[in-house]
């Protein structure tokens, strides 16, 4: 929901006709799994309905505050940066990791909506790479892309991904050598939903 | 990015000139506008024709002005879809399935700034070769959604719905089929536009009726504006009509249909009166 909003504010913002109308194409896109999350949320049984729409976090939070506050018309490279680089890349690979996770015979209905999703999603990647492309054309608009993308990364990773820690399944980073493996005990095969999020 | 977004703000790249309704009611080379006679056709008849000898440069105009209408239509509907929480539709929230509409008509939109621009090439034109008048997005801005749905999705893309009809009959007459269909698919996404702004307008205030009054009130303002002191009506001295079948589909009463062909005819009285007027003011001179 934040990221069709977001596309459709900054559709007035940015001076390029041709980001200008692709923003508009990839906001109905967002609504549209908007859409589809409204209608499957509330019937997976273990989903509160209170719970649906809030932000995983306060550091996810903070990620849709900072990729939202450009509006100047020069920033249209900072604003498909935060979208095409940093959240929907997150997105494919919550939404990726989810698809693996999941019943293919219980949840079938979801796995469908993420099919969907996810093709929408690579198509807009790939239009928003390729928008980016076109306009980044100097070392210094190579650094400004990189910061800002920097800056955006650091938050989202701070939250754990776009639905909080877990985003894309238990962490597998260990602190320092472990040079005699532990014990271990049979990984679940599935894990918690973890569809909820605010995006 | 704030909650709402200034007119004056609007991005556009160095090809495009703006202007506003107050500038462009004083221009004399606009219909409704300025004081002097037009002297700019010979036909018996203001309807945009291709038999005219004006006819290429005013289509060109034309369809210029509705690329800058679709662009400004696409802003607006972005904007709606981002300036208001989802909520019940009072205060400052409107309901989620009318964001996920603007969404859809941003989407729309976008298609049409396209195939408007295209066709603008495909008619000689350049980008920015007329200028574009922001009063569009000017109705966009209101910071109630109410408004909003009342000044662009009934009154201006009603306006649109009776431009695109006579855009279409001018392209079969003028034997140019791309213009013809072209036009034909912008206009069936315009009457469900249309239709969407009767619905979540009679929907949104079913509860509140001066709220509904106040935005009923502030589409006949638009209507009668953009009547172009009677540029639309049903008479030989129009340039186009009121599409009377298309506005039924897009939720329009008869009783609406009729109120807006009276505001057309007002206009043109006013605008007639005014030039009279003035030529009488010359004479004594
Ligand atoms: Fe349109
Ligand atoms: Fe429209």
């Amino acid at each position: 929901m934040k990221l069709f909003e977001a596309l459709g504010g900054w559709i007035a913002t940015v001076p390029e006709l041709d980001v200008k109308m692709r923003l508009g194409t990839h906001c109905y896109h967002h609504a549209w799994h908007a859409e589809l999350w409204h209608k499957r949320l509330p019937e997976l049984r273990e989903m509160k309905p209170e719970r649906l729409t809030q932000p995983a976090n306060e550091a996810m939070v903070r990620f849709i505050e900072a990729m939202t506050e450009p509006e100047a018309p020069e920033l249209t490279i900072e604003k498909l940066v935060g979208v095409y680089r940093v959240l929907i890349p997150h997105f494919i690979a919550a939404y990726t990791y989810h698809r693996n996770n999941t019943s293919e015979i219980t949840d079938a209905p979801t796995i469908r909506s993420l099919n969907f999703i996810l093709q929408d999603e690579f198509d807009d990647w790939r239009d928003g790479e390729m928008m980016l492309q076109s306009l980044i054309t100097s070392p210094a608009d190579v650094e400004r892309a990189a910061a800002h993308q920097a800056k955006l990364e650091s938050i989202i990773v701070e939250a754990g991904g776009i639905a909080g820690h877990g985003s894309i399944g238990p962490s597998t980073v260990v602190d320092g050598p472990q040079l005699t493996p532990e014990p271990t005990t049979p990984e679940p095969t599935t894990t918690e939903p973890t569809t909820e999020g605010d995006a | 990015m704030r909650q709402f977004f200034p007119v004056e703000d609007l991005a556009r790249d160095e090809r495009f000139v703006q202007t506003n309704m107050a500038e462009r009611i004083k221009d004399p080379r606009v219909p409704g506008g300025g004081s002097a006679k037009k002297k700019s056709s010979r036909s018996s008849t203001n309807k945009l024709t291709p038999d005219r000898h004006d006819a290429s440069d005013r289509a060109r105009g034309l369809m210029h002005g509705i690329m800058v209408g679709e662009i400004q239509a696409l802003e607006g509907a972005g904007r709606t879809a981002h300036d208001f929480d989802a909520g019940d539709g009072s205060g400052d929230t409107i309901p989620f399935a009318l964001k996920l509409d603007m969404a859809r008509q941003a989407w729309d939109e976008a298609r049409h700034v396209e195939i408007s621009a295209k066709l603008s090439t495909w008619m000689g034109t350049e980008l920015g070769e007329f200028q574009e008048n922001t009063v569009l997005f000017e109705a966009a801005c209101s910071n109630d959604p109410v408004l909003r749905l009342a000044g662009v999705n009934r009154a201006l893309e009603g306006l649109a719905i009776d431009v695109f009809t006579q855009m279409k009959e001018f392209g079969d007459l003028a034997g140019d089929p791309f213009l013809e269909f072209c036009e034909d698919w912008m206009l069936a996404d315009e009457v469900t536009h249309v239709k969407m702004g009767s619905d979540w307008l009679r929907k949104v205030t079913e509860n509140d009726p001066d709220r509904r009054a106040k935005a009923l009130e502030f589409q006949q303002v638009v209507d009668k504006l953009f009547s172009f002191g009677g540029a639309r009506g049903d008479t030989a001295e129009s340039s186009f009509q009121l599409a009377r079948r298309f506005r039924e589909l897009a939720g329009f009463t008869d009783d609406e249909v009729e109120t807006i062909a009276g505001l057309d005819q007002q206009a043109l009285v006013e605008r007639k009166a005014a030039i009279n007027a003035m030529q009488a003011a010359v004479a004594d001179s």
